[in-house]
């Protein structure tokens, strides 16, 4: 899969089958956050889905929809590194990491 | 000295104009009032301030308030955010999912009969870029479903179309409307700022995914309205204002706490007593109507009689000038055109949708009946409406 940096440049990764992409992104030292874990309290693995491939991820669910309604700079595409896991029908996915994140444990 | 001041008093009341303006704006309810007054003063804590009992009594009224908003439309109270009224609540749907979807979406669908402040947002909107389609209506003031499905393409990104007119108090096919947005995943905002309370209101049987309301035409207090926002599928939206996020980020600024409660207390009271009401409403409507067609046989009726709301009739009345009749009638409280347009002089342009001709628009008027309207109030109305009628008709310089 590919992540797209803040500065705009590519990094193309190998991607486990069943990794979160907050997984993936620390096991290539990627710079996203994820200061909770993956316990959906934080929103700071927040991504920016590429909409070619955005009908191909299953629908985010409430809690999920939830944080994300505390994200900065939210967009249409947007979903958290850590609830959307690597199929095989996601094979090539493409998401860019926002300019920057709001940490909503923190409120800031 | 007092005798004489409660004398005037009494005078003063009797010669008060009848009030056939509901759709302006109605009274606040006493029971609203009283569960209002305590939080202007006593409990006059900051709903957002959690460290404190001041601040959390008044954010659980707030909460209540909201629940009991939510009732009234068959919503989720998170699903419920507060602005200061309708006028808000349309402007932040509408350049909200706009602005928050631009980058894929680009145009909106509404009709010609809608209030001014959707019309003059999507006029916004279409100077930022957007492009907008405004449907017609037919002669009934209705926007027929078919056209509204033809209307949306791939960019379009929400369709808005009024519960029930201000003016002419038509009923449009919400229901269906909603049905082939969702099919067509095209997000569904209604103004349902005159229907609220006044008929059943459902947002998932309707499939409405964004509804503006308003306390003051249910007989709460002016300044506080609510926007219905859908979480399943979630409805986003850009914020108008910047600042602490209240509303999960959707509406920044302290809520007014009294102001809460009182939309609450509204809705609450409108849900109970929602049936009851619409039919007195109706009866009154119906025997205003008959009335004034005994008198004046060649009045017309402005818009479908059958989906409309109880309270309300726009007559027409020909060979007269609505201004004179006005003039001639200070006892009487009714609208020219829609209220907030009265300050202009041009005629109502719901009227002219439905092909109106000026002269008649001109001489046209809305009769809106409430809660307290009496079948005394009606029969006067009645009375003085036709001698006035009658009586310009008559008078060489009277009529048009």
């Amino acid at each position: 899969m590919t992540f797209i940096l803040p500065d705009g440049s590519r990094r193309e990764v190998e991607a486990a089958e069943g990794a979160s992409i907050l997984e993936i992104a620390h096991v290539h030292a990627i710079d996203i956050e994820g200061a909770c874990d993956g316990s959906m309290a934080c929103s700071t693995c927040h991504v920016i889905v590429d909409p070619g491939w955005w009908p191909r991820l299953p629908p985010a669910d409430a809690d999920e929809e939830d944080m994300l309604d505390l994200a900065a700079g939210l967009t249409a595409t947007s979903r958290l590194g850590c609830q959307v896991r690597l199929t095989r029908a996601l094979d090539g996915l493409v998401v860019a990491l926002p300019a920057r994140t709001r940490n909503a444990l923190l409120g800031r | 000295m007092t005798t004489q001041t409660e004398s005037r008093k009494r005078m003063a009341r009797a010669m008060r104009p009848i009030y056939l303006d509901y759709q302006a704006t109605t009274p606040t309810d006493p029971r609203v009032m009283a569960a209002m007054l305590p939080w202007f003063s006593e409990r006059f804590g900051n709903p957002h301030s959690a460290s404190h009992a001041f601040g959390r009594e008044a954010e659980e009224a707030v909460e209540a308030a909201r629940r009991q908003i939510a009732g009234v439309i068959g919503a989720d109270p998170r699903e419920i955010v507060f602005t200061s009224g309708a006028t808000e609540s349309n402007n932040l749907a509408l350049k909200g999912v706009a602005r928050f979807h631009a980058e894929s979406k680009n145009h909106i669908v509404t009709c010609a009969t809608e209030h001014k402040c959707v019309l003059e947002t999507a006029m916004q909107l279409e100077r930022e870029g957007f492009s907008l389609t405004i449907l017609p209506v037919g002669g009934d003031g209705l926007v027929d479903p078919a056209a509204v499905a033809a209307a949306i393409g791939k960019r379009t990104v929400a369709v808005s179309i009024m519960a029930a007119n201000n003016e002419i108090g038509v009923l449009q096919p919400i229901a269906e409307i909603g049905r082939l947005c969702r099919e067509r995943g095209v997000l569904f905002h209604t103004d349902a700022a005159q229907a609220v309370g006044e008929i059943p209101i459902d947002v998932d049987a309707m499939h409405v995914d964004l509804l503006s309301l308003t306390a003051h035409k249910i007989y709460g207090p002016k300044g506080i309205g609510a926007l219905y926002v859908r979480r399943r599928p979630r409805v986003r939206l850009v914020p108008l204002f910047s600042g602490g996020g209240q509303e999960r980020g959707m509406r920044s600024g302290t809520l007014p706490t009294p102001l809460c409660v009182g939309l609450g207390a509204a809705c609450a009271l409108a849900a109970e007593e929602m049936d009851g009401a619409a039919g007195m409403q109706g009866r009154l409507r119906d025997r205003f109507l008959a009335g004034i067609q005994a008198r004046l046989p060649d009045v017309i009726v402005n818009g479908s009689l059958t989906a409309r709301l109880p309270g309300n009739v726009n007559l027409s009345f020909p060979r007269l000038d609505g201004e004179r009749l006005m003039a001639r009638l200070p006892d009487l409280a009714v609208s020219t055109g829609s209220a907030c347009t009265s300050a202009a002089v041009e005629p109502s342009h719901v009227l002219r949708a439905i092909g109106v001709p000026e002269a008649l628009a001109r001489a046209s008027l809305r009769f809106s009946f409430g809660r307290p309207t009496t079948e005394d109030e009606v029969e006067r109305a009645v009375g003085r409406l036709a001698d006035e009628v009658e009586g310009l008709r008559q008078d060489p310089s009277g009529g048009a």
